[in-house]
């Protein structure tokens, strides 16, 4: 079989890590297919359902990426994000999906090269936690 | 938009340039906004990180209200306004007329790239053959000839820099979209006309000049050339004077006429060279002695054809002109560079230093030393870093005697990303003089440093940097604080090089008639930082001395609020009010979806990787999606009118765009959605390119499965835009006017401000008189009287019809939202009265603060800086029967609970001691001092007191002075550093500096529904990008209750208050825009939780209809409402729940199956 190439979904703001996607992009940068941006205005208004339902449908991976602590363009979204991820983390083992298949990563505008590094690194991290069990298990 | 009708022009498109722009855009005026290079931004484009929060909040800048006017992205890396017409690469080259009418010549340099066919896909860069060092990296890397100037700007167009180009063409044969035109192909359209009537002169010179590659026609004689010149247009016309029948000169005199554009050359024999100078001055531009040869003649025609080539003049009329060019930094290799920079391999100054902290950086990021390859595994890392303030600052020699006031800062914030980028492994020190933290939260900042950073802080002199030529480290000789001479080894040394005016300023200065001051910054009137001399004429931010960001920032709105009184009483008219949008957009949401999908193919980049045909299969089966087409480089001007013109035909209601860059499509969105009259909401561009692919991949499982995601994107983005939802949109009537709380030089000022552009103010002071604390002072410290800028402001405000005053009043309530305040006063009367107001200004101010320290209180001498001065004014202190005064600074201040600088009270201490020097010349002044406070031009009185015999001893907060009284006569007792020992000062008065407290009662801040910072002064929004705003829109802040400040400070953040102020009060109506929040009410079950998490307190209850109600101008569309609500009701448009589950969906509807 071939080796398993794993899907992953970043949900990316609009200020500041999609920005530096861009910035990636026009620095001439690839970072690597397996990853699908969702582009929302604020980390903050990333749903958890939204989340779930991405590891419903077979992600092996979710990352949210917004602007550090303190640079929200939106005040206080970036942390309103990070609450949701720590108490998402404690509930996705429940559903079978382990924590690491969740990142919550600042990636600010300027960090182009971050952010490819960080994509890279993260489907290697897919790779070595494997598929996500939804993906095979028909039901889900 | 009028592009040569403009009621301001903005030159200079720095963080202040653009807060102008900004804030007088946001007023309706029309704004030409200049910049001499290539892209916006200034230095902040160099620097990634601002304290405090280390990181950049450059975006908060943009617009809150009206926001869809301007752009919605990073600011970086770039910026539009509906009212802004932005101009790169553009200078200013003359200025004539005066205030409501003057005429500015600006000159375009070329860039050689049309930025309108540059697809920026980089193959030119691969293929430039030059090497130079790049000067966005502070020549810490290098680039080609052919580069981008800044890495991250919208949209990022490639210039030429002709001084390095070599001219090979390589980049012209590879450019796929022939955007370049640097060879001499364009000379081929640059027509040249030679008169002559002798055959064998029209024909060498047509030989010559067509071997250079330009296109040259001949004519036998004047008439003939007429004939020419109105067939077809000529660039140029080389004429001999002597011809039979009509000679060169009326030929000249009849071509200007119909040709005024035309350049002529008189070509003339020896004998009638005068004639040829008499032709110049009717309009020749040069002439040729004949006989000449090709190498005279063929220089000078490509020397006309660049010339012509590279000043594209244009003129535009304005009312009045804002200079924002700021500063540039004193270089540290002039004069004796006893710094060895440039010399010593790991030298920096700090700009080249944030390049390197930069990810853009030379290095991404990684410290290393400038003499080890970064690549090297091996490399020793940095372990010491050192900074050395006051580099081109504080020096006499260098006449340089001010202070550049943001280098401690900097340093600090330097030293600090440094401990944190390495994890503390990185020893960072700061050799300083005294440690300037002066600013609002710099002392806590500083404190951090200390404390959690382990910032090491060397208070010295520095005596040398020497070079360990063995191992590349620096050594570094300082005398200490206590007199020794030490010598320590560092990897790197940090210069924090002050500031010198930008080379452009003199010029500027010269070609507007302005006047300088010492050191060659921009000189503004007294008690105004952005007045001129000449009316109309006015300095924004950093022109008129270094700034910090929040300082420019509050510079450049007082300076638009100048220029907005200017062009209002010039009588200009502001822009029409824009048609509104919704109402031009025809209503698609009874109709089925029907989504035209338009993709790019990048010059068959795109098609490499999917098959058109199959593609179109695909989605065609789509029952939403109508049509799927393939253009070529829809980023061209060419490929959008193509596109423009499909849309025109198909009519679709939705319409998704595969493409790259989705931010550079905006503006053409908006435009767009105008003329097919169908909503931006419905228009959506998907990013299918950039970081997906690389430009050659190696296996055809790699073209499939980038193939595979360019269709997954487009998927997706479909999803997205057939869910997207229509939703009419609320206005939100202003009431114009404004509410002023405080009636001293700032709240007063501010009301000026407001009242003079013609909207009502109501200017509420809670004491019986107007002038706050100017009624006790006297005068500035540069002499200026304060009494008379007190009467000249009382008298204005009272004058002024729109302006009420309350006095002996108070505020009782305060409801309602931006646009829309209600407020009830109680009156001189103790009355109520209730206004209406669209903003609130603050300006309670503060006092000076209270003490018990140094025996304050019990003994006579003892007094406050504010007792002196007015003791001294009532006569009741004679500065002649004082033989010693001690002045003690710091007072309880700079340490908690009051750990902040007031910034006031060293050049207050330097006033009197000066004023007391002026009367008894023998007095012995003492200062005891921490840190001499004497940031900008103030270092001067600093320098002078030193002159005139005051002795300055430092003192420690852990050991402070003792103050004792023995049989009447006041002793000090201190440690003088230097000598390392205790001294007694007998002195007959001391002078406390106990510093600025705010007056902000919680009771206001409570009624206004805004929070105080920790020390009781006004919170902002954000301290740099933000700085007169309250979390809460539609309050600002202004005069010392926002921060200590002396007199033309605080009137400055008055002014800028005003003009914030203006943004909202001036606009009939605030308009919401395309991404905003809104509430199903029938899911809603009025938990009112969106209501607590709403960053902008853009919700409320409304009790009578039992409604959560949005204002919708007051929302930014951030969503948090979104998420906290439990059952769906609160929705954000454009990111409604189904939006973002169908996106899902889509996405893996492909890869699963």
């Amino acid at each position: 079989m071939a080796e398993h190439e794993p899907l992953i979904i970043a949900f990316v703001c609009n200020w500041c890590t999609y920005t530096a996607a861009d910035l990636a992009g026009t620095s001439r940068l690839s970072y690597p297919k397996n990853i699908r941006l969702i582009r929302v205005m604020c980390t903050g208004m990333v749903d958890p359902q939204y989340i779930i339902k991405a590891f419903l449908e077979g992600a092996d991976m979710v990352i949210v990426s917004g602007c550090h602590p303190g640079d929200c363009h939106y005040i206080n979204g970036n942390y309103k994000a990070r609450r949701r991820i720590k108490l998402l983390k404690e509930i996705l083992p429940k559903f079978g999906i382990e924590k690491q298949r969740l990142k919550l990563t600042w990636i600010g505008a300027s960090d182009g090269i971050e952010f490819a590094k960080t994509m890279q690194e993260l489907v290697i991290q897919a790779k070595t936690i494997g598929p996500n069990p939804a993906r095979t298990g028909a039901g889900l | 938009m009028d592009k040569n009708n403009s009621n301001a022009l903005v030159v200079g498109a720095g963080i202040s340039g653009i807060r102008t722009a900004l804030d007088l855009a946001q007023q309706d005026f029309h704004v030409t906004l200049i910049d001499k290079s290539p892209a916006i931004g200034g230095i902040l484009s160099q620097l990634d990180y601002q304290f405090p929060s280390n990181h950049c909040g450059m975006c908060k800048m943009l617009p809150l209200i009206n926001r869809d006017a301007s752009s919605q992205f990073c600011l970086r890396k770039g910026l539009f306004h509906e009212n802004i017409h932005l101009l790169l690469s553009c200078e200013l080259s003359g200025l004539a007329g005066e205030a409501g009418n003057f005429t500015a010549r600006l000159r375009q340099k070329p860039t050689w790239v049309d930025p309108d066919l540059c697809v920026g896909c980089g193959l030119c860069e691969k293929v430039c053959p030059q090497d130079i060092p790049d000067c966005f990296n502070e020549g810490l890397s290098s680039r080609k000839a052919i580069y981008l100037p800044v890495p991250h700007a919208i949209p990022n167009a490639y210039v030429i820099d002709l001084a390095a180009c070599n001219r090979c063409g390589a980049c012209e044969e590879v450019c796929p979209t022939n955007a370049i035109q640097l060879s001499q192909s364009n000379r081929k359209a640059f027509n040249i006309l030679v008169v002559d009537d002798e055959l064998s002169i029209r024909d060498s010179l047509k030989e010559w000049l067509e071997e250079e590659d330009f296109s040259v026609d001949m004519a036998v004689s004047g008439a003939d050339a007429l004939t020419k010149l109105s067939q077809k247009p000529y660039q140029l016309m080389l004429t001999d004077i002597k011809m039979p029948q009509m000679g060169g000169v009326e030929l000249l005199k009849k071509a200007k006429k119909d040709h005024p554009n035309l350049s002529v050359v008189m070509m003339t024999a020896y004998a009638t060279v005068e004639t040829a100078v008499e032709a110049m001055k009717i309009g020749a531009l040069d002439y040729l002695i004949k006989p000449f040869d090709p190498d005279t003649l063929v220089p000078m025609v490509i020397r006309i054809f660049q010339d012509i080539e590279a000043t594209k003049d244009r003129e535009i009329t304005i009312d009045t002109i804002i200079f924002s060019t700021g500063t540039s930094f004193y270089d540290p290799a002039d004069e004796k560079n006893i710094f060895g920079y440039g010399i010593y391999p790991n030298v920096l100054t700090s700009i080249e230093f944030e390049r390197m902290i930069s990810h853009t950086g030379p290095s991404q990021g990684a410290l290393c030393r400038l003499d080890h390859n970064p690549n090297d595994q091996n490399d020793p890392p940095v372990k010491k870093i050192a900074w050395i303030q006051c580099v081109g600052s504080r020096n006499i020699q260098q006449n340089a005697d001010f202070c550049s006031s943001i280098c401690c800062m900097i340093a600090i914030k330097e030293a600090v990303l440094t401990r944190e980028i390495s994890k503390g492994k990185i020893d960072t020190t700061i050799f300083y003089m005294d440690m300037r933290t002066f600013g609002k939260s710099f002392q806590r900042y500083y404190d951090t440093a200390l404390s959690e950073h382990g910032v090491r802080f060397e208070r010295c002199k520095i005596d040398s940097i020497s070079l360990d030529k063995k191992t590349n480290d620096l050594i570094i000789r300082y005398i200490s604080k206590n007199g020794e001479l030490k010598k320590e080894l560092f990897d790197m040394a940090v210069l924090s090089t002050g500031q010198r005016p930008s080379y452009k300023t003199a010029q500027l200065a010269k070609i507007c008639d302005l006047s300088t001051n010492p050191w060659g910054f921009i000189q503004t009137l007294p008690f105004s930082l952005t007045l001129t001399a000449k009316e109309g004429i006015i300095a924004g931010g950093s022109v008129t001395g270094l700034k910090d960001i929040s300082q420019s920032l509050i510079q450049a709105s007082a300076a638009a609020q100048n220029a907005g009184c200017i062009i209002h009483s010039k009588g200009s008219k502001k822009l029409e009010a824009p048609i509104e949008n919704k109402g031009v957009y025809r209503d698609v949401s009874r109709e089925p979806v029907d989504l035209l999908m338009v993709i790019c193919t990048c010059k068959e980049r795109v098609t490499r990787f999917i098959d058109p045909k199959i593609l179109t299969e695909k989605f065609i089966q789509d029952p939403c999606i109508s049509n799927v087409i393939f253009l070529d480089n829809i980023c061209t001007d060419n490929g959008w009118q193509e596109l423009e013109q499909i849309v025109m035909d198909c009519r679709p209601n939705r319409l998704l765009i595969g493409a790259c860059h989705p931010y550079l499509y905006i503006r053409r969105i908006r435009e767009l959605a105008k003329k097919c009259t169908l909503d931006p909401v419905f228009i959506d561009v998907v990013d299918i390119m950039t970081g997906v692919f690389q430009e050659n991949p190696d296996s055809q499982n790699e073209l499939n499965s980038t193939g595979f995601h360019i269709t997954g994107i487009l998927n997706a983005g479909a999803a997205a835009l057939k869910q997207a939802q229509y939703q009419t949109s609320h206005k939100i009537p202003v009431h114009p006017s404004a509410l002023i709380i405080g009636g001293g030089i700032a709240g007063m000022t501010a009301a000026l401000g407001i009242a003079d552009q013609g909207y009502e103010v109501a200017l509420v002071e809670k004491t019986d008189h107007l002038g706050g604390n100017l009624n006790w002072l006297k005068q500035t410290i540069d002499g200026l009287s304060c009494e008379n800028l007190l009467e000249e402001t009382i008298a204005r405000v009272t004058k002024q019809p729109l302006i009420r005053i309350f006095l002996n009043s108070q505020i009782i309530s305060c409801t309602g939202y931006t646009g829309q305040f209600k407020t009830i006063i109680e009156d001189g009367e103790k009355q109520p009265v209730t206004i209406e107001h669209g903003a609130v200004i603050l300006a309670t101010g503060g006092n000076e603060a209270r003490t018990q320290s140094f025996n304050y209180g019990t003994q006579n001498s003892v007094v406050t800086q504010k007792d002196l001065e007015i003791r001294l004014a009532d006569k009741s202190i004679d500065p002649k029967k004082l033989d010693s005064i001690a002045m003690i600074q710091c007072v309880d201040s700079r340490q908690e609970p009051r750990n902040y600088c007031s910034r006031v009270c060293c050049p207050t201490a330097l006033k009197q001691a000066r004023f007391i020097k002026e009367q008894n010349p023998e007095a012995d002044i003492y200062f005891l001092y921490r840190d001499m406070m004497t940031c900008g031009f103030t270092e001067t009185f600093f320098t002078q007191a030193r002159k005139d015999n005051i002795i300055f001893i430092s003192y420690e907060p852990d050991n402070l002075p003792q103050v004792e009284e023995i049989e009447g006569k006041i002793i000090i007792n201190a440690v003088e550093p230097v000598l390392g020992r205790p001294i007694e000062i007998n002195a007959d008065l001391v002078v406390l500096a106990t510093g600025i407290t705010p007056e902000f009662p919680d009771t206001l801040a409570s009624i206004l529904g805004i929070m105080p910072d920790m020390d009781r002064f006004f919170q902002e929004a954000d301290p740099k990008w933000r700085p007169l705003d309250a979390i809460k829109e539609g309050i600002y802040a202004c005069g010392i209750v926002h921060s200590p400040g002396s007199i033309p400070e605080s009137i400055a953040t008055a002014q800028a208050a005003a003009q914030r102020a203006l943004n909202i009060i001036s606009r009939p109506v605030l308009a919401s825009a395309q991404i905003v929040a809104l509430v199903r009410h029938s899911l809603c079950s009025l938990c009112q939780r969106c209501i607590d998490t709403c960053p902008y307190g853009a919700r409320m209850l409304n009790t009578d209809e039992t409604k959560v109600l949005v204002n919708e101008a007051m929302c930014q569309g951030c969503g948090a409402c979104a998420v906290i609500c439990p059952n769906n009701a609160s929705v954000l448009q454009g990111y409604s729940g189904q939006q973002m589950l169908g996106v899902i969906d889509a996405v893996f509807e492909d890869l699963l199956n």
